[in-house]
């Protein structure tokens, strides 16, 4: 195996380019080296960008945060600009993995490894966030169109993350982010669930609605969402929605936790939420 | 069998460079404990699960075993060894023993070092905060309590010799 | 003996300073120059003929020094005694099998062993041997096994390894006087130990030809089975037990010995071999899965009047320590209680799952998790408080259990439970769908071995020319503190600091044998061989000093490193002086004692009857919880612990025993459990295996009585099993407390309690 360590982005797309299906990229390498290690992937090269501190930044503009695709995680969990932001990845980030691991692992890392519980795709798909990709030439994707199915991404083999552009949320947008594991760290999400919306009183001008293990990618719940937005909220209408989410989600059943039980939790914490952003 | 090429490393170990040769797959766990000699590391899971081979990589706290070798290049690496020695121990190595924080003593190392992490950002946290610090951490024996109390007293006795140095 | 000086005192152990500089060498860390790297081929079949295996790519490739497999074994099949001394009968002793031949009884079956110059080549000659498997039928259930028509796990023999019995009065009359009958059937899941040192060692031939092995280890005196693995004279091979990184029972089986010994026997290299995660979690002995039925009768005032219960146990593919297991299992059936009717049947089962044998508690646990449901319902039943009901049935100093063994010694379980009650509190307010409920449950735990097993151990205690003292004693050291509490109890009696005290453990051929360290036996034999020795070594001190002072040697004391005279005139000898002059008189400034446990034969073991253990720990644990009813999910809030230890010698390690078994027990209760799905395992590493973290756990609140009447030294009672006993109970009675429903089957996960609630409203809106 050859490892290559490219100096600048250009560089690491040239050697993506040259090397295709032979190579695979590493960063924080928390997903990577597992898989390393039960030979799981085999390149021939590995291409490390972890050391391209360029691509490490949080930024913010009038409308919104930049984040560079090396950020890692815990860097999201302690940024006073997520936290004042963008709180649901705030959340998210402080409940990802362990301590050692959010030192570790990329905001890029988590997205590009395409779990279908991927802790940060949740708050982002709520937040409308927006991937922005580098091959060719630089193209944005909407986080609602970056993942495909299981471990599957849009990403092709001479591309990757260069930054998640998040759109400055509504300070009168109301958030609320819940996961549901088996334990309260080193968890994989068992359900997780973040929304916001955006309400007038009891009426709900706008909802953004992100789910984590429950599909064979991360989802927003656009049916649910459509329910609300633009009603007046009431019991009767957050039960309906409750309802509905079980027809919107298809999970499976694993050592973890059955189909049935993801599919009620879904519900259950759909409910969760609403009643937080409604208080 | 393929060879893997080799390539050369320099890293800072407890504030001496080594410089040595290793394959791309090697971790830092598996140069730390195999060609440097610094068994102090465990390593308890091999895929970050358990923490026991933690180590500050610039001074920030990381699983070794999800680390390669080749991505520590150039960096100042931190071991139990590090922080503190029989002559001159760490306060926390001695609240670690005094509080009865060590029973088999497998994750010590790399309990020591993530909360190392800890009481170097926030000299006095609260004990959420240090369970929270130590949540990629592992422990079969203790239960938790006395490492918890233990660096917590840590915390205290490092402000301590401080405010005396001041 | 005047006030004690070292003993009960919460003093940091010798080993912890070294652990703390990373300075202790454990056995993975240990290398030898041209050591070579061991692998082992394993089964991924859990039932299979093995219809040929070609080793001969693996041999081409260079760098490789041997590829082993079951021809190669000078005697691969054994009847072992797991250490024992002597051959007992009644099923205990079991086949035991270094690599799998002919076919393969679970998986992760060691198939075939190689030895590589690097660890790279030793993997990647393991994926060049060809094994073709013809899958059989298996069965992996232990109640299917029992079937007359079930697949066969072993040829030639029958699946049932042993039935047992516990007959006590007749329970038909007993539950004919019942006014409450409660009938329930419990589960207990497949459990590792997840010692956080995975499974190594590293052995090699000394100059004298011995095959030496470093390994990791709660049982060094494996020795003498690995010697008939090679068919060696017993004083040919040699163990050094290691610091162990946790063992559990998981490391009281042979784990790496036999194949190390074979590699580095066919190859004359130093071999080192350590297991990854996956393959610990994959290959070693697992807690047993129990099946049981029980049936509990009471008068409507609470008292019990009968206990019937039906235990079946899955051993897995391997007898190991199965009805060792049981046995215990079945002495603790009907728990630490007064009642008149038992009957209790178990037996144990060999399935194609990962074979079970000891794990802390070692069979207390389960029958405890079940007893303790039922004494709960029970409670419900005749309204009456489960405090209030355990009390009156609680078995007190001079009664007898249901086997007739007559509890001889003081029975502390109204005060721990008093000492539980008092300490749980003001109960924690609701809030949200959190409910919050609270539950006690006591338990017994027996320490030391079974009396039939003549258990034994040795320890020499000598005192050097400058007053400092050795200990030599051949325990394993497995994180409990047990070499440190010989320290104390030698420092104690022979007047010196702790650090004056050299102790040397754990090698066959150096320290005197000692016996395991399981069954919570080292303080209670070891403890009281050390102090055995040490008094002798006193005398001799103290009756020369006497002659050299001309005083009585009964008014003489040892005191820091002096012996003095007790009245106070001042008079006294440096303890060197002593030391020296016992010397040049020729005295012995040593003496090795041996200790004997109380020895009773067992005639029969179909019917267990009379004296089992030496004696019991009892204690209680309550445990606040906090349920979120509609996720389920349990937030243990309080777990209290309170035993009667005997005496504390090492107040820090005694605590440290009860907090870390109390969450040893909660992990058992919430999050832990070795998924096997037709004997393949679906928990293969600690992602999916789920230890609680330090934010899962709430403070282990320690709460000791020291009534001074154990049979260990000083008065102690062991600790390190007990301390797990009673937390399932009381977290799940906890939980029926919160939500009104009862989980009887273990771990309490969130979707079993979601499932629960669901049925109980079902169940109420029939009403």
């Amino acid at each position: 195996m050859e490892y290559l360590r490219p100096q600048n982005l250009k560089n690491a797309l040239h050697l993506m380019k040259q090397w295709k299906k032979k190579a695979t990229l590493i960063a924080g390498g928390t997903n990577v080296i597992p898989d390393l290690r039960a030979r799981a992937v085999r390149p021939e090269v590995l291409i490390d960008i972890s050391h391209l501190k360029s691509l490490a930044y949080i930024k913010e503009d009038k409308r919104k945060i930049h984040i560079g695709a090396l950020t890692t995680v815990s860097e999201l969990a302690s940024s006073k600009i997520i936290e004042k932001w963008a709180p649901l990845l705030s959340h998210a980030a402080n409940q990802l993995g362990n301590p050692l691991v959010r030192n570790r692992a990329t905001i890029a890392g988590n997205l590009a490894d395409g779990s279908p519980a991927a802790d940060t795709a949740v708050p982002l798909l709520a937040l409308e966030a927006i991937v922005v990709i580098q091959g060719g030439k630089e193209k944005q994707v909407p986080i609602h169109q970056f993942f495909v199915g299981p471990n599957q991404t849009v990403l092709k083999r001479d591309e990757m993350i260069k930054e998640v552009i998040i759109p400055k949320f509504n300070p009168n947008a109301k958030t609320a982010y819940f996961k549901l594991g088996l334990r309260n760290s080193m968890a994989v999400s068992v359900v997780s669930i973040a929304v916001l919306m955006e309400m007038e009183k009891t009426f709900c001008k706008k909802a953004r609605i992100g789910y984590g293990a429950v599909a064979p990618k991360p989802i927003r719940a656009y049916r649910v969402e459509e329910m609300l937005e633009n009603k007046e909220l009431t019991e009767r209408l957050l039960r309906a929605c409750c309802e509905t989410i079980g027809k919107e989600i298809s999970p499976i059943s694993d050592i973890r936790a059955s189909k049935e039980y993801r599919t009620e939790m879904a519900s259950v914490l759909l409910k969760r939420v609403m009643k937080r952003v409604t208080q | 069998m393929k060879v893997s090429k080799t390539y050369p490393l320099k890293l800072n170990v407890n504030g001496e460079w080594k410089k040595t040769e290793v394959t791309p797959r090697e971790t830092l766990l598996h140069v730390l404990r195999e060609r440097l000699g610094h068994t102090e590391l465990k390593e308890g899971c091999g895929k970050g699960d358990c923490g026991a081979c933690a180590v500050l990589l610039n001074g920030k706290p990381v699983n070794a075993c999800l680390t390669l070798a080749l991505q520590a290049d150039g960096k100042n690496v931190v071991t139990l060894k590090g922080i503190g020695t029989p002559d001159k121990p760490h306060p926390l190595q001695e609240s670690f023993v005094k509080k009865g924080a060590i029973q088999c003593g497998f994750c010590s190392a790399g309990m020591i070092i993530s909360a190392k992490g800890l009481l170097d950002e926030n000299p006095k946290p609260s004990r959420e905060e240090i369970r929270k610090a130590i949540s990629g951490n592992l422990c079969r024996c203790t239960g938790y309590k006395k490492i918890v109390e233990a660096i917590e007293e840590a915390g205290q006795n490092i402000k301590k010799s401080v405010g005396r140095s001041q | 003996m005047s006030e004690l000086k070292i003993i009960g005192k919460p003093i940091p152990r010798h080993d912890a300073w070294e652990k703390a500089f990373g300075l202790t060498c454990y056995a993975a860390d240990f290398t030898l120059p041209g050591m070579l790297y061991g692998k082992v081929l394993r089964s991924n079949h859990p039932s299979a003929r093995i219809l040929s295996v070609n080793t001969s790519r693996a041999e081409r490739l260079k760098g490789v020094k041997a590829v082993l497999t079951a021809k190669d074994v000078p005697r691969n099949e054994s009847v072992t005694r797991f250490g024992q001394t002597h051959a007992v009968g009644g099923g205990f002793e079991g086949l035991y099998r270094v690599l799998a031949d002919r076919k393969v009884h679970f998986m992760g079956e060691a198939v075939a062993l190689v030895a590589a110059e690097t660890e790279e080549i030793a993997k990647r000659a393991l994926e060049l041997i060809q094994v073709e498997y013809e899958p059989l039928p298996g069965v992996f259930d232990p109640i299917e096994a029992m079937k007359p028509d079930a697949p066969l796990v072993q040829e030639g023999r029958s699946n049932i390894i042993t039935h047992y019995e516990v007959v006590k009065g007749d329970v038909e009359k007993g539950f004919s006087e019942a006014d409450v009958v409660v009938e329930n059937t419990y589960r207990v899941p497949f459990v590792d130990h997840a010692y956080l040192e995975p499974e190594s060692g590293m052995a090699w031939i000394d100059e004298d030809g011995v095959i030496t092995i470093r390994v990791s280890t709660q049982v060094i005196e494996h020795f003498r089975g690995i010697a008939d693995v090679l068919n060696l004279p017993h004083n040919r091979v040699r163990v050094i037990g290691t610091y162990v990184g946790g063992g559990f029972g998981g490391k009281e089986d042979i784990t790496v010995e036999a194949f190390l010994a074979l590699l580095t026997y066919k190859t004359g290299r130093p071999v080192k071999l350590t297991y990854t995660r996956e393959e610990s979690i994959l290959s070693h002995s697992k807690r047993h899965p129990y099946v049981m039925i029980y049936k509990t009768g009471a008068k409507k005032d609470g008292r019990l009047t009968a206990l019937q219960a039906k235990l079946v146990s899955d051993a897995g593919a391997y007898v190991y320590l199965s009805p060792w297991v049981l046995l215990y299992s079945m002495v603790n059936a009907a728990g630490p209680y007064r009642i008149p009717h038992v009957k209790v049947d178990g037996y144990t089962v060999l399935t194609n799952n990962t074979f079970t044998s000891a794990n802390r508690g070692f069979g207390a646990p389960q029958v405890c998790f079940a007893y303790e449901s039922q004494m709960d319902e029970l409670a419900r039943r005749t309204g009456l408080e489960p405090e209030k009901i355990r009390m009156m049935n609680y078995l007190e100093k001079g009664e007898a259990l249901a086997t007739g063994q007559v509890l001889e010694r003081h029975v502390a379980l109204k005060e721990t439970t008093e000492k539980v009650i008092e300490a749980l509190e003001e109960r924690t307010s609701p809030s949200g769908q959190m409910r919050i409920g609270r539950g006690i449950a006591s338990g017994m735990t027996s320490y030391g071995r079974m009396v039939f097993l003549h258990d034994t151990s040795r320890s020499h205690v000598s005192i050097e020319m400058d007053g400092s003292v050795t200990i030599r004693a051949g325990i394993q050291d497995i994180g409990g503190g047990q070499a440190s509490s010989l320290c104390q109890i030698t420092a104690e009696i022979l007047g010196v600091p702790i650090e004056d005290i050299k102790i040397y453990i754990a090698d066959t051929a150096l320290t005197p044998f000692a016996g395991t360290t399981t069954a919570t036996r080292q303080l209670y034999m070891s403890g009281n061989a050390t102090l055995m020795a040490a008094r002798e070594v006193r005398k001799i001190l103290v009756h020369k000093a006497a002659g050299m002072l001309g005083i009585d040697p009964e008014s003489l004391d040892l005191v820091d490193r002096e012996v003095i005279d007790k009245e106070g005139t001042g008079k006294g000898l440096p303890l060197k002086e002593v030391v020296r002059a016992c010397a040049s008189d020729g005295l012995p400034l040593y003496h090795v004692a041996l200790f004997k446990a109380p020895f009773r034969n067992v005639a029969q073991f179909e019917r267990i009857e009379g004296q089992v253990f030496p004696d019991f720990t009892f204690g209680t644990h309550g445990a606040e919880v906090a349920v979120d009813e509609e996720t389920g999910r349990i937030q243990v809030l309080k777990l209290i612990s309170s035993f009667d230890v005997g005496r504390a010698i090492n107040r820090l390690s005694v605590e440290g025993q009860i907090e870390g078994g109390a969450i040893y027990g909660m992990g058992y209760s919430l999050t832990e459990e070795v998924i096997l799905n037709q004997g393949i395992t679906m928990t293969p590493s600690f992602s999916e295996y789920l230890l609680p973290t330090s934010m899962d756990v709430p403070d282990v609140e320690t709460i000791l009585i020291e009534s001074g009447d154990g049979v260990g030294p000083f008065g102690a009672k062991g600790v390190g099993e007990p301390s797990v006993c009673s937390v399932a109970p009381a977290i799940s009675n906890a939980v029926y407390d919160a939500i009104g429903v009862r989980i009887y089957d273990l771990p309490l996960t969130p979707e079993k309690i979601v499932r629960a609630l669901q049925s109980k409203v079902k169940a109420e809106g029939y009403l």
